[in-house]
């Protein structure tokens, strides 16, 4: 009996330890992870007088911007401030959000950092976001005047409470960034002219498939395609007026009156133009199940004759090409076709979105700190800098000039200021490829040159430039474009006829669209005052 | 008995003299050290936590917590009904939670009847090794493997073209979603779920069978007979606390097949409320549909626990 009790005894003793160690363990671990920004905030403040902050921005699997990197130092010395930025797993935007939603629950919001999905309207709306209306032209006026007014001025029309307080730093273009991109070089082969018509434009694509382009022997080519849920293939919405961004539907002038692209006739007709496509075998069978890796993977590997992205990348596309397979492609912005009775064209905005937002804080040497980044990001006697990176890192001397290297994941860190490419016009891009040119590169960048220089005329500017994510509010499947992506998946793989494309907008309007479309409109009404 | 065995574990005295818990609690005082980790542990991370569910009556703002969110009431709980695609969500989550608990939970039990025959130890431990496997691996991965093999030139069309069939991209057709659905949850479960039914039959008393072989029975005659009544508490066991979780059917393996051709038969609460409650960050929705599916696992799990105790004497969790 008395031995069973110890032994009972031991047994407790021993539970209780190791939970309590247990315990201990994890929040031994959960203090250390903020502590080693919390750190080295206070190391740093110490020894140099430096502000950290952290920024969080795209990182499609470029290292971490730890303290005392290279990159740090290099944003320090340019800015006069200490920008860290951990991995965090992009994912299309996905993860990110998720990641991002939880730092900000748990109290811990970067300092600066790239919101998406429209959750800066609710950051606003809850005072988390700083007001940078006064802060702008008093301590960051290279970016204020870097940006146009009338960015700024849809920038006012964001705030939630109607005063038009800035709260926001804008992305800005002024020209269409992405189109319909051709492989020139097998229309060359094939004899055949750049199509100017739906009809030659077919035929061109049944030549893609047939005549073997790119001469290995077999029927591998995909004439064209795009990505899951119907992303990145705009040039086939294109041809029939339809206002659409990487696969998301907007707002423009339809039948006189401001209106979501995908509740058109014009969408009606397109997706029944694409469901021919794919009985044909014209796109790829496997479009809708394509991930970016998938399809990147499919282009890369010399087997895609069309496919939508951006002008000024093509070098970047060329020469993955050209890593994979020796094929050195000629990539070419195909002009805007128009479908029988539309006027085609490439949608252009003023405005790729939000760029950054700043936390919230009462510490004004924060504050100071991020204006100090910002007006650097603004400084176009930076942008250059910005672009080259680190030397040694992101950049290397030829010739006594530096030259940006090719992307490598494993030994970049992830730049964070782009402002070169934040805040873009033809010249300023035109400038930063210029630094990508070397003597084995000169055939790509001379490419991506040549097509950007060719996108202004391709675009028209929509009715829906700008639009604040605010009017999606309470409609979160509306926003997601839930309903249209599933419609417009099933009408191009034939598995619904395109008769129920009517149900999809009664659908869509009954689920809330008809309050958006509301929202938007009474939007657009102001900005026209 | 079972209710004596839970009572004395859990914490009143056993139901034949009537002591006080104060006395009981000093008598077996070491006991209840033991259970105290367990009762800590509970509290901590189950009870109060749940406290954490009265968002789902609030327009929960982290910014101004708990105490300082509006109150709603049942708005978030209407918002999920009123939606328009509340009815397919609801049908296709009950449908799923169906085949699980028809067509996938028996699996196990059968595999495990069928391992416990194999009478080399060599084989049989090479098997369960194998269908062990894959309940390692994530469904991200898995699910990557199932559109590699359904995919342009995966194995399934390389089967289907060398029988002059044409290709089938089955991961985008609506009558494949719930085949793919279940048959990937076997591949990748069924071989984990047989370790309780293994032990299970390793604890049947030996000379059971040597008796009924002696009589003369068959080998089929002595799982029938044997082997199979003397797991069914286990099955039941399991059963039951599978069935509170009839509509919570694991987010990552749907929402890892899913592609938005196949949202009619495939939408799910779990895929639902990430789509437009985590990813938007809409805390109090998310948590009313949470309690929603709690409240009808709940009511299932009492009503099937009332059957089992009614049909079998050792059934029943409590």
């Amino acid at each position: 009996m008395k031995r069973n009790k110890l032994i009972a005894l031991v047994l407790v003793g021993v539970m209780t330890l190791s939970a309590l160690t247990g315990c201990s363990k994890g929040t031994g671990k959960e203090t250390s992870e903020p502590g080693s920004t919390g750190k080295t905030e206070e190391s740093g403040a110490e020894a140099e007088k430096t502000v950290d902050l952290e920024m969080w921005y795209i990182n499609e699997g470029f290292l971490e911007v730890k303290k005392g990197g290279a990159l740090y130092n290099f944003y320090k010395d340019l800015t006069g401030v200490g920008i860290v930025s951990p991995y965090v797993e992009w994912n299309g935007g996905t993860t990110y959000q998720e990641q991002l939603n939880l730092k900000i629950v748990s109290g811990e919001m970067p300092d600066i950092f790239l919101p998406v999905n429209g959750m800066e309207v609710d950051l606003v709306k809850n005072g988390a976001l700083l007001d940078l209306t006064d802060l702008l032209p008093e301590k960051a006026p290279h970016l204020w005047e870097s940006i146009p007014k009338e960015a700024w001025d849809v920038i006012r029309s964001y705030d939630p409470s109607g005063k038009g307080r800035i709260y926001m730093i804008p992305n800005v273009v002024d020209y269409p960034v992405s189109g319909g991109i051709i492989r020139q070089d097998w229309l060359d082969k094939l004899g055949l002219p750049m199509p100017k018509t739906q009809e030659e434009f077919v035929n061109v694509l049944r030549a893609f498939k047939t005549q073997d382009p790119n001469g290995n022997g077999q029927a591998d080519e995909i004439p064209t395609g795009g990505r899951q849920e119907a992303r990145w293939m705009d040039h086939l919405f294109s041809m029939y007026g339809i206002a659409m961004w990487e696969g998301n539907p907007q707002w423009d002038i339809y039948d006189g009156e401001l209106t979501y692209s995908a509740v058109t006739k014009n969408m009606k007709d397109a997706l029944q133009f694409m469901s021919e496509l794919y009985k044909e075998g014209l796109m790829d069978q496997e479009t809708l199940l394509n991930d970016k890796a998938g399809w990147e993977g499919k282009i890369a590997s010399n087997q895609v004759g069309v496919y939508y992205h951006w002008a000024q990348t093509t070098n970047q596309k060329a020469e993955s090409i050209y890593n994979a397979t020796g094929a050195k492609p000629n990539l070419v912005v195909m002009p805007p076709i128009s479908a029988p009775g539309y006027e085609g064209f490439y949608t252009e905005q003023k405005s790729k979105g939000i760029q950054w937002v700043v936390k919230n804080t009462d510490d004004q040497e924060k504050i100071d700190a991020c204006m100090k980044v910002l007006d650097a990001y603004g400084n176009k006697d930076l942008w250059q800098k910005f672009f080259l990176g680190v030397e040694g890192m992101h950049s290397e001397m030829v010739d006594g000039k530096l030259r940006r290297l090719p992307d490598d994941k494993k030994t970049m860190e992830n730049l964070l200021l782009q402002p070169g490419t934040d805040i873009s016009t033809v010249e300023s891009v035109t400038q930063l490829l210029e630094n990508i040119r070397t003597d084995d590169t000169s055939w790509s960048v001379d490419m991506s040159v040549a097509n950007l220089a060719k996108m202004p005329e391709y675009g028209k500017l929509i009715a829906g430039n700008g639009i604040p994510s605010s009017v999606y509010e309470g409609h979160p499947d509306i926003m997601n474009r839930t309903l249209y992506v599933e419609y417009a998946s099933r009408i191009i793989t034939g598995e619904y006829s395109i008769d129920k494309f009517d149900e999809f907008v009664e659908k869509w309007n009954a689920s809330g669209g008809e309050e958006v479309t509301k929202a938007a409109r009474e939007w657009y009404a102001k900005t026209q005052q | 008995m079972t209710k004596g065995k839970v009572a004395a574990v859990a914490s009143a005295p056993p139901p034949k003299k009537k002591t006080s818990l104060i006395s009981n609690m000093k008598k077996y005082w070491p006991y209840y050290v033991m259970v105290l980790p367990g009762v800590i542990f509970f509290l901590g991370f189950k009870y109060i936590p749940m406290l954490g569910s009265m968002i789902a009556f609030q327009d929960y703002s982290v910014f101004k917590g708990f105490v300082g969110s509006d109150w709603v009431g049942l708005k978030n709980f209407k918002a999920l009904i009123t939606y328009p695609d509340f009815i397919r969500i609801f049908t296709n989550t009950l449908v799923l939670g169906l085949c699980k608990t028809v067509l996938i939970f028996p699996i196990p039990v059968i595999l495990s009847l069928m391992l416990n025959e194999v009478k080399n130890l060599k084989v049989k431990k090479i098997i369960q090794t194998a269908v062990y496997v894959p309940y390692f691996l994530s469904w991200v991965i898995v699910g990557g493997l199932v559109f590699d093999i359904f995919g342009v030139g995966g194995l399934f069309n390389n089967i289907r073209n060398f029988f002059g069939l044409d290709t089938l991209l089955a991961m985008q057709k609506e009558s494949w979603f719930r085949p793919i659905y279940i048959i990937s949850s076997i591949w990748k479960e069924a071989g984990w779920g047989t370790v309780v039914y293994l032990a299970a039959i390793s604890g049947i008393d030996p000379s059971l069978y040597e008796s009924s072989a002696i009589d003369g029975a068959s080998r089929f005659a002595r799982m029938k007979h044997i082997t199979f009544p003397l797991i069914i508490p286990a099955v039941l066991t399991l059963f039951l606390l599978s069935i509170g979780s009839f509509l919570e059917l694991g987010f990552e393996q749907v929402y890892n097949l899913l592609t938005p051709m196949t949202y009619s038969v495939g939408d799910i609460f779990d895929t639902y409320v990430y789509r437009v409650g985590i990813q938007q960050a809409r805390y109090s929705f998310t948590t009313a549909v949470g309690l929603f599916q709690s409240t009808i696992g709940l009511i299932l799990v009492l009503t099937f626990n009332k059957l089992a105790k009614k049909y079998s004497d050792d059934g029943g969790l409590w």
